[in-house]
């Protein structure tokens, strides 16, 4: 095994199950779709609102995708294969997370302009809410990967997920929401997209070492 | 400098017999400061000029909040030493101190909504530090939940540990980014603890009350720490002498 | 491959659960042998291996691999070893070629085919794994003895739901490799027909 035979044979793997990453994104659309539906269709309420609502269904979309990202390898020992492969395991996790990252969050930047579209989203906080999604995703898929790796032994445990994950989601749904608020209201946000890009750096350094920790404790 | 205590600590056989006489005084003395400080702060000290008597909730809901705080930190710190050095107590203590912090947390919570509907009028209001407390609680509630969860002992000590100090890196962003959301939303309102001078019968009572906690729960944790051990090592030798001995 | 392995432990002790296994267990094996470890289920056995591959650490004990002390990090062991455990670790998404692809990326395309004819996979190069039999998928991670050059091989059961053909092919492979100077240990709850070299059992 090797750094890059790992990476293309994730690609496969990612590839034959596109359906999985097509319900992801169909899952964001029906939950974005609620909004308007639900509360208000009015272009007085979305077009604010907008930014937290792409978010919100954001996030949740991802951490359906990332939930399961061991569970298949966990079933099928190849989790196990990554331990005793002699790489290095936080390396190699790191190159899953990247794969995952480019195979869910592209699709749902693209279809960022119909979406903000449908929510009234201005001209103004488009282009700073596509900058928030490339810059503040990778933190949510490196802190994410850490409660997939925790509870990938345990058979339903995708609430339990949910309730560890979320709590650690707020601040870059906050830094997000917030900056895309500025960029309408004409204000500076370079701040608060600096803030995003902080978190996604430290994630990127810290989380493969503990989720190593926590693969390493979970195949046994 | 010896390091030896250090590594003494990491065995459980050593730390119950090193703990076994110290939760009991430990434990009265918090009661004790305790009850001093609630009797003091709830009946005796005079009355907030601005709030009137419903300022007296501090006494329970400053301690309860700065203990949910001090409790996380605990847990983070405890579990960067699990991780670095594999330490056998700290998984034990992050199980006995996981339900106290998010007890903790809940009271925090109530004392606060309580105080706040004669304060703002409303029994909930996205206040930073009311918030940063709920998100608190949900942090405990993941631990515990994945604790409760996962039925391999090896792999529960992991997991708790690394959600611990996951979190521990994380409760400042989360914190910093809930205060700059308050901010940014709505004018200065009126904070719960940043008062203006207070005299001394109103802040003594009040620190009565959180030495008085940190002893009570320092207590109560460890008497958890040496039920958890007994439960962990029954199969050692030591328990079972200390059982034939002392009884359950 | 190296030339001469070894490997030496002493003093092991694993806890897994509320049990202990292998206490004290101290042995030591070098290139040439084909260890055996036996026993009656439970009774640590694939814990013995996954230690020694090191997806399980042990309580207390040291594990020597060629002299070199590999008890805190088994990387060294890990870059000449080859583990097979119960979960066989080979992706179902993925066809055969796809997953021996991963696994020995640097295999040329003519060898892969001939180890594949040899173990009555031609037929199936492209199907994916899902789609084969419990044996055949067997086959598959067994494969990987044929395409990569380790010294040491650990494991876990290689027989089970292998066919007659299939268990002499790979007693044949075993002999072969141990010949070359490699290393093989492996559970197993039948005696091995057609090895007598050096077979060392080892009695959990
Ligand atoms: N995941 C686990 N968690 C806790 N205990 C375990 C776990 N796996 C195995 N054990 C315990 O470890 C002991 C040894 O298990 P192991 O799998 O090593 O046995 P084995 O010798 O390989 O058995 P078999 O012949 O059935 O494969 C078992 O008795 C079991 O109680
Ligand atoms: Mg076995």
């Amino acid at each position: 095994m090797t750094y890059s035979s790992f990476l293309v044979s994730e690609f496969l793997v990612l590839w034959r199950r596109k359906q999985d990453v097509f319900n992801a994104l169909l899952f964001f659309i029906i939950v974005v779709a609620l909004f308007p539906i639900g509360i208000n269709s009015s272009p007085d309420f979305l077009a604010p609102a907008a930014a937290g609502i792409v978010w919100c269904a954001a996030v949740l979309a991802i951490l359906m995708a990332v939930e399961s990202m061991f569970k298949e390898d966990y079933r099928d020992g190849s989790l196990e294969q990554l331990v005793v492969s002699g790489l290095s395991l936080p390396l190699l996790i790191l190159l899953k997370v990247v794969a995952q990252w480019l195979a869910v969050v592209l699709p749902l930047l693209v279809m960022m302009p119909l979406l903000s579209e449908m929510l009234y989203l201005p001209r103004s906080g488009f282009r700073v809410l596509i900058m928030t999604l490339l810059i503040g995703t990778p933190s949510l898929f490196f802190i994410g990967v850490i409660g997939a790796a925790l509870t990938v032994s345990i058979k339903q445990g995708a609430m339990l997920v949910m309730l560890l994950i979320l709590p650690f989601y707020l601040p870059v749904i906050i830094f997000s929401t917030l900056a895309i608020k500025a960029a309408q209201a004409g204000l500076p946000y370079s701040g608060l997209l600096a803030m995003l890009l902080a978190m996604s750096l430290m994630s990127l350094v810290i989380s493969p070492f503990m989720t190593a920790i926590a693969v390493k404790a979970s195949v046994n | 400098m010896s390091w030896a205590w250090f590594h003494k600590l990491g065995s459980p056989k050593w730390f119950f017999s090193w703990s076994k006489s110290w939760p009991l005084p430990v434990f009265c003395f918090g009661c004790f400061c305790l009850v001093i400080g609630l009797a003091w702060g709830l009946a005796f000290a005079p009355a907030d000029y601005q709030q009137g008597n419903s300022f007296r909730i501090i006494y329970i809901h400053v301690p309860v909040a700065m203990l949910a705080q001090s409790c996380y930190l605990a847990l983070g710190v405890s579990g960067f030493v699990f991780l670095v050095w594999q330490m056998k107590m700290a998984p034990i203590f992050i199980k006995a101190m996981a339900p106290i912090g998010a007890i903790m947390a809940l009271i925090a919570l109530v004392s606060g909504a309580i105080w706040g509907k004669p304060t703002w009028g409303t029994w909930w209001v996205w206040d930073a530090r009311l918030t940063s407390v709920l998100v608190l609680f949900f942090l405990y509630m993941g631990i515990i939940a994945l604790q409760n969860s996962l039925e391999d002992q090896v792999l529960a000590n992991k997991a708790a540990a690394v959600i611990s100090v996951v979190g521990l890196i994380n409760l400042p962003i989360i914190k910093y980014s809930v205060v700059l959301l308050e901010t940014l939303h709505q004018g200065p309102t009126f904070t719960l603890t940043k008062k203006p001078e207070m005299p001394a019968e109103m802040w003594l009572p009040l620190l009565f009350s959180v030495i008085g906690l940190y002893c009570f729960v320092a207590g109560v944790v460890l008497w958890r720490m040496q039920s958890e051990i007994l439960i962990r090592e029954h199969r050692s030798s030591w328990v079972k002498q200390e059982v034939m001995e002392h009884g359950l | 491959m190296q030339s001469s392995a070894s490997l030496t432990i002493s003093d092991l002790w694993i806890e897994r659960g509320e049990r202990d296994l292998c206490k004290g267990l101290s042995f030591s094996v070098q290139s040439g042998d084909v260890v055996r470890i036996l026993g009656e289920n439970g009774a640590g056995k694939s814990s013995l291996l996954k230690v020694i591959a090191g997806v399980l650490s042990p309580l207390e004990g040291q594990i020597l691999y060629s002299g070199e002390d590999v008890t805190l990090d088994r990387n060294p062991l890990q870059q000449d070893a080859i583990y097979l455990g119960h979960s066989i670790g080979v992706k179902s998404l993925l066809t055969v070629a796809e997953n021996l692809r991963w696994y020995c990326p640097d295999v040329s395309t003519s060898m892969l085919y001939s180890v594949l004819t040899q173990l009555g996979l031609i037929d199936q190069v492209d199907v994916p794994v899902k789609k084969l039999s419990a044996g055949q998928a067997r086959r598959v991670a067994l494969a990987r003895l044929w395409l990569n050059k380790k010294t040491l091989w650990l494991l876990d059961e290689p027989f089970a739901s292998l066919d007659v053909r299939g268990v002499a092919l790979l007693e044949e492979r075993i002999q072969q490799h141990v010949l070359l100077g490699g290393l093989v240990i492996l559970t197993t709850h039948q005696d091995l027909l057609s090895i007598a070299l050096r077979d060392v059992a080892l009695l959990l």
